[in-house]
């Protein structure tokens, strides 16, 4: 019972060894950048171009390769594809850097190992040879490659037919001229595929890469044709009269098999063997794929040179194009990048435009542009290639200068400058004074560097940065933020205890302040009631003084926030600022007040008149503060 | 008596002893930094960096390090080294005038760009983050002061108002030049650009299109990172993807 999963516990580890193996191991390839150089043929005729490609693999940024230059050989960049795979959890990047090497002059050339510069090391391609010779015969030799396989009874004529269309018969040197290749093919003769493509031979001239060709199906002479339409572009490399094509193409399409004719039919029903049998159509009769080599008529064209005395500015842009420009923004200050953005559009040799530049550079940090090109077409010769150059003011500007472009123009036949507005801006601020910078800086104190002088220096004199400092502080700094900082927070804690501290005390004093509030209105409230009672005029004479001492003890304390037991006579006629007259009678009521008080009554018992007590109501009463 | 004083002499002995021993680290510091400083005179700018690297790693951080090591590599050729090491010895000491200098210099040797500052980061920029976070304190507490203040007093000063609002209007205006020194093209995100060529791209891929050619020693904002690709607010208030490698944070 135990058998089956212990086997498959044992398959499982062994699989995932294997994975982890063949995942590092891809891995490990992935890691390791190789680079190999191929020529699509190693030999050639004189003016016939071949490619070369340098495909750098496994790295993803790998430094292209320079120029590369050999006597004999004009070798130009054909640009750069890149591709990218996934395999076993790692990506494969592989760039293919293609260049069309056009012979000058019969012989063996040697093409030097190139540089590559992978992340630090050092790739070199393997040297290549290329051998040029003046005859055609090595291209006869190419072109019987693959012929192998024909069939001698098959007529091409039969199958199908190409057409090169050049709507012009001149054209400068890197003019582009748009070629249109129509591919014909029996539908009698289904197309198993157009084996290697369309080629145009010929000498002297670069073919722009073709896209894939448009399908219709037209009708010719009664019979059925699927036609393809090729479209791409040439650009003559020399001057003279050029022979362009035949374009040549192997199509594979399927034809009968020979032999199996139908001898129940009559023999000359059709002219031509290919199709002397209706069943040899393949959806009737057994058929084979057949290479069935198909090539037009050649064309002359006759390349001018591009007259003499170029413009400085010109970089071998042919065609007709227009400028747009741009900038922003608009407003900025001295040292900030501003973009400006050039289109130049129209329709060329676009490989060959280059950035417009600003006509007058005074004053002006310009860096390296970046162009993206915007295809209008199928073959790249119409659209629209966009410039972004980043460019700083050293000093306050209000505008951007106008940028020049210049390109041969084959339709007006001369050369042509194109000149953008200037664009109105505002660069604000100081202007960057270098000299002044390191002149204001100053010698330190530990300074080993001579003084800066007084006497003004040219102003292109190179400029050095300042000297290397020689004490280190004692201080350790950090780039974490004060607030980040712990220190920071615990010092917090001091204003916060003494934030607390004083709202403690201040809300005790309220507190102290709240109790004296309420005895001063336990006195109001006394003082009222002894008032009232005064007036009821229902108590014994000694009630009637006792209260009214009482009554002026209260009235006193109230006014002066002292104890109402320890006020006499004087306290309250100081208080209250009496006169004498009503001094004594303060004097004389306290008086009676103590005696009654203390002696029980004996020697002021008799009753108090009414004109007696309203004379004390009335003593009373004026007090007032 | 003998007993008593036992305790107090065995601290302040271990006292001395830890005393010394700091000293001694700082003297082996100082000698680290006087030795870097010689081979710089004397032309060896690589053991010139080991020294100064030295010295960084094990936290013996300060401007006049930074400023010497972007000297270095100056001298040495990478200008996109040199000038990270300038700003950070600017982070530390704003207004370091020899790494001002130096830096603007470079800058303008190595065509670096510059992160676009609008007139209201340039007026916060003259202060520094720790002066900010002292004023927000300061102000903070005063304002609690006065509100307590107020709240306490029997009769509502107009005295204690005033300095309420006024402590309120500090806070709020030094807390946000703080944020955006912090947030801004002087903040925690700031990167230098020190591979020698970079390039800014649309999407996390070598063969994307182009925003914006970055020459060493320019300035990037690092908004986001996505394995070996950071998204970056780059100068003239573009945007675009650079490998992670061919930039470093300014602050450590």
């Amino acid at each position: 019972m135990m058998k089956v999963p212990m086997l498959a516990l044992r398959i499982q580890v062994l699989l995932l060894a294997f994975f982890a193996i063949a995942g590092f191991s891809a891995a490990r390839a992935a890691e390791s950048p190789s680079v190999t150089a191929v020529l699509t043929d190693s030999e050639t005729t004189l003016g016939r171009p071949v490619q070369l490609e340098i495909q750098v693999t496994g790295v993803s940024n790998p430094k292209p390769p320079g120029e590369i230059n050999v006597d004999g050989l004009d070798i130009r960049s054909a640009g750069v594809s890149r591709q990218y795979s996934m395999q076993n959890f790692g990506v494969n990047y592989s760039f293919t850097y293609n260049y069309t090497i056009m012979p000058l002059r019969p012989g063996a050339f040697r093409i030097p190992p190139q540089v590559i510069d992978v992340a630090g090391k050092v790739l070199r391609t393997p040297e290549l040879t290329l051998n040029v010779v003046n005859s055609t015969g090595g291209q006869s030799a190419g072109r019987s490659r693959g012929s192998n396989n024909r069939d001698a009874n098959v007529d091409p004529a039969q199958i199908g037919f190409v057409e090169m269309i050049l709507p012009k018969n001149t054209a400068y040197v890197g003019e582009m001229v748009p070629v249109q290749i129509r591919l014909g093919l029996n539908m009698r003769a289904p197309v198993e595929s157009l084996g290697s493509g369309m080629q145009i031979a010929g000498q002297g001239f670069t073919t722009q890469k073709m896209p894939e060709p448009r399908q219709t199906v037209e009708t010719i002479n009664g019979r059925s044709y699927q036609v393809f339409i090729f479209k791409t572009a040439i650009s003559a490399a020399r001057t003279g009269k050029l022979e362009i094509g035949p374009a040549e193409i192997t199509p594979v399409v399927r034809v009968a098999r020979s032999g199996q004719r139908n001898p129940s039919l009559p023999r000359d029903l059709f002219d031509d063997p290919f199709f002397n049998n209706f069943f040899n159509d393949p959806a009737f009769a057994p058929s084979m794929p057949k290479e069935v080599p198909l090539k037009s008529t050649s064309t002359t064209l006759e390349v001018k040179p591009l007259p003499p005395n170029a413009p400085a500015g010109f970089a071998g842009a042919v065609g007709s194009f227009t400028l747009k420009v741009d900038a922003s923004p608009k407003k900025a200050q001295v040292g900030d990048p501003i973009t400006v953005t050039a289109t130049v559009i129209g329709r060329g040799n676009f490989d060959r435009v280059t950035a417009p530049a600003l006509e007058d550079e005074r004053g002006w940090h310009q860096y390296p542009p970046s162009d993206k090109f915007k295809q209008d077409d199928d073959v790249g010769i119409s659209g629209a290639k966009t410039f972004e150059t980043a460019v700083s003011a050293k000093e306050r500007k209000s505008k951007v200068p106008p940028l020049a472009f210049t390109f041969f123009d084959p339709v007006k036949e001369a050369y042509a400058t194109l000149k953008s507005e200037e664009i109105p801006l505002t660069i604000e601020g100081a202007p960057s004074t270098l000299g002044s910078a390191s002149a204001a800086a100053g010698p330190r104190a530990t300074s080993p560097t001579p003084a800066v002088s007084a006497t003004p220096v040219p102003a292109r004199q190179e400029q050095d940065i300042l000297y290397q400092m020689n004490e280190r502080p004692a201080v350790v700094a950090n780039f974490t933020p004060l607030y980040r900082q712990r220190s920071f927070w615990l010092a917090q804690l001091l204003p916060l205890l003494a934030l607390l501290g004083w709202v403690g005390l201040n809300l005790q004093r309220a507190r102290a302040g709240n109790r004296e509030a309420q005895r001063l209105g336990q006195l109001h409230q006394e003082a009222a009631e002894l008032q009232r009672k005064l007036r009821r005029n229902g108590s014994t004479p000694q009630e009637y003084v006792a209260d009214a001492s009482r009554a002026v003890q209260l009235k006193t304390a109230i006014a002066r926030n002292v104890d109402p037991n320890a006020v006499d006579a004087e306290t309250a006629a100081a208080a209250f600022r009496l006169d004498e007259e009503k001094r004594a009678r303060l004097q004389s009521l306290f008086r009676e007040s103590d005696e009654l008080r203390y002696s029980g009554g004996r020697n002021g018992g008799a009753a108090l008149s009414p004109e007696k007590r309203q004379q004390i109501l009335d003593l009373i009463d004026q007090l007032h503060a | 008596m003998k007993r008593s004083l036992f305790y107090p002499s065995l601290g302040c002995v271990f006292l001395a002893l830890l005393l010394c021993l700091a000293d001694t680290v700082h003297a082996q510091e100082a000698d680290a930094f006087a030795r870097a400083n010689q081979e710089f005179a004397a032309g060896r700018f690589g053991e010139a960096l080991d020294l100064y690297n030295g010295l960084v790693n094990r936290g013996e951080m300060s401007t006049a390090l930074f400023y010497n090591i972007g000297n270095t590599w100056y001298r040495s050729g990478d200008l996109g080294q040199a000038i990270l090491n300038y700003e950070r010895a600017l982070v530390l000491e704003p207004h370091h005038p020899e790494a001002e200098a130096n830096l603007r210099l470079v800058r303008d040797k190595a065509r670096a760009l510059e992160l676009r500052r609008n007139s209201v980061e340039r007026a916060v920029g003259r202060g520094t983050s720790a002066q900010y976070a002292i004023a927000v304190a300061v102000s903070f507490w005063v304002a609690a002061f006065a509100l307590a203040g107020w709240l306490l007093a029997r009769r509502r000063s107009s005295t204690l108002v005033a300095i309420l609002s006024l402590s309120v209007l500090l806070l709020a205006g030094c807390g946000y030049a703080l944020y955006l020194l912090e947030t801004g093209a002087n903040g925690g995100a700031l990167a230098i650009v020190t591979a020698k060529t970079t390039e800014a791209r649309l999407a996390t891929a070598d063969n994307a299109g182009t925003v914006l050619a970055l020459p060493p020693g320019s300035e990037i904002k690092i908004l986001s990172t996505r394995g070996d690709w950071s998204y970056a607010a780059l100068p003239n208030n573009l945007r675009g993807w650079i490998p992670a490698k061919n930039a470093q944070q300014v602050r450590m």
